[in-house]
């Protein structure tokens, strides 16, 4: 009558909560062997280890020290950087389509005074817009703020204050600041935007750091400039920077080429090269299948 | 207990390679028994792929009840395993052990500790494999009925049912064993002595809940 379910006549445990109350205790240790045969049970499943159940003890510590030593990261690690990567080439994308526009706009600004057209400034509205944009991977966060401002002072007062901001940003923590080459190409036009005598001093602050290390040095930076930036900072740029560049040798017509061509091996110049490596490298890990099972565990069964 | 064990976790993530140690001697016994009830006689291979697993993972614990994520490795190597085999083995009860634990407290002691772990496992995983699980996870690897409930997908109500009925199933197994011996205790009287407790008729109305 009591159990009617069950045709058996164990009255133990009468409930739940005794049932919870023994699985709780099966695991303390007792003084004495307990009398109900089910507490003994569970203490006996219980029980301290034995010796031969620690007898891949030395095998364990080989694993872990052989995971210790592996060079590639942890796999839920590598894809966190790989989402991580994805999102932020999205908003690179997004910026560098923001910063053309702001970049074409202020061109068209400058162009007003400068009745001459010049093939180099028509050709950098949509030489980003394009080429960023789809490829994506190519950019790097921190280029809107780095670029947007950089920017602006072609047309302004020109501040060094755009990269710190930018410069921390991108997801390569304990690493060098990788200037991206939107982010140069932003840094390169407010450099140019300086008067000359103030170039050399703006160089030494932190914010031009990317673009001194993109150029390779300080004292390279007016050459990488000029030759990455068309003269379209007529006001602002002595005449002489006018005569370098190529039309067709744009920096935005560079800049997509890393991630439109990743196995390029003839890149041009030193920061495409490294915008190169930068852009296929997260895309060509390889996905590892193990990986996902690693991050399985908590991710399925957590609910 | 648990203090201790995440404060090696954070040595072992650091690469304190005594720190992983302990972790293994504090985790792998329940490992091997949670296991052996899966797969049977594989359940050290299967550790063994739980262990490398587990330090291979270890640097993306990111907290939690560390005797949980562990033990949903090693449940998962099973699962691979049996997956594997397109079988699930099944331990023989080994009639020892019936006796040895339904008996007395005296067969217990001469029996020894080590065959009486061995025994209670067997026996734990002749239960349904939902029922032999949760009285593992709760009463071996000594998670709580919520924990074990998120190793196991299942709500933790699930779990305490299907703990409270392995260990009723576990109970009538020794009991029925028990009363073929004519020395076992007669019907309706009391065999031993009991914590106290009296039959609480209105608890039982709720003993048996439907589990989905």
């Amino acid at each position: 009558m009591i159990f009617p379910r069950r045709p058996d006549r164990s009255d133990r445990p009468v409930d739940r909560d005794e049932s919870e109350r023994l699985l709780d205790g099966a695991a303390t240790p007792r003084p004495a062997t307990p009398a109900d045969p089910l507490a003994r049970l569970l203490a006996a499943a219980a029980a301290p280890p034995r010796p031969g159940e620690l007898a891949g003890e030395e095998q364990a510590l080989a694993a872990f020290r052989a995971a210790r030593a592996a060079p590639a990261p942890a796999p839920t690690r590598t894809t966190g950087r790989r989402l991580t990567t994805g999102a932020l080439a999205w908003i690179a994308g997004v910026a560098a389509t923001a910063t053309a526009g702001a970049a074409f706009a202020a061109v068209t600004l400058d162009r007003q005074d400068d009745p001459t057209p010049r093939p180099g400034t028509s050709g950098a509205g949509p030489g980003p817009t394009g080429g960023s944009s789809p490829t994506g991977t190519g950019t790097r966060p921190g280029t809107g703020p780095g670029t947007g401002t950089g920017s602006g002072p072609g047309s302004g007062t020109p501040t060094p204050t755009p990269t710190p901001g930018a410069g921390p940003t991108p997801g390569a923590p304990g690493g060098g600041v990788r200037p991206t080459p939107a982010q140069v190409s932003g840094l390169c036009r407010a450099y140019l935007a300086k008067p000359a005598g103030q170039r050399v001093t703006v160089l030494r602050t932190p914010g031009f750091r990317p673009l001194v290390e993109a150029a390779g040095g300080a004292e390279r930076v007016d050459g990488y400039c000029r030759q990455m930036v068309p003269p379209s900072g007529g006001d602002g740029t002595p005449g002489p920077d006018r005569t370098s560049p190529a039309p067709g040798g744009t920096p935005h017509r560079t800049a997509p080429a890393p991630g439109a061509s990743p196995h390029r091996s003839k890149p041009a110049t030193g920061p495409s090269a490294r915008a190169t490596r930068a852009a296929s490298a997260p895309a060509t890990r390889p996905a590892g299948p193990e990986s996902t099972a690693g991050a399985q565990p908590t991710a399925r069964r957590t609910d | 207990m648990t203090g201790e064990l995440n404060e090696a976790v954070t040595a072992a993530q650091a690469g304190d390679e005594e720190a992983f140690r302990f972790l293994y001697r504090s985790l792998q016994p329940g490992l091997l028994r949670y296991l052996t009830a899966l797969v049977g006689v594989d359940a050290e291979d299967v550790a063994s792929e739980a262990w490398l697993q587990i330090s291979r993972d270890l640097p993306t614990f990111a907290g939690g009840e560390f005797r949980a994520w562990t033990v949903t490795i090693a449940r998962n190597r099973a699962m691979d395993h049996l997956r594997r085999q397109r079988r699930r083995p099944s331990l023989p009860v080994p009639v020892q052990a019936l006796s040895e634990l339904a008996g007395d407290a005296d067969t217990e002691e001469r029996a020894g500790e080590t065959i009486g772990t061995e025994s209670a496992l067997a026996m734990i995983a002749t239960l349904p494999p939902r029922e032999a699980e949760a009285v593992l996870l709760r009463a071996v690897i000594g998670l709580d009925a919520q924990t074990a409930g998120r190793v196991l997908g299942r709500r933790p109500g699930a779990v305490r049912t299907a703990a409270h009925r392995g260990l009723r199933r576990l109970a009538a197994m020794m009991e029925r064993h028990d009363q073929s011996p004519p020395p076992a205790t007669a019907e309706g009287a009391p065999p031993r002595p009991r914590s106290g407790r009296g039959r609480q008729a209105p608890d039982t109305s709720r003993a048996e809940p439907a589990d989905g």
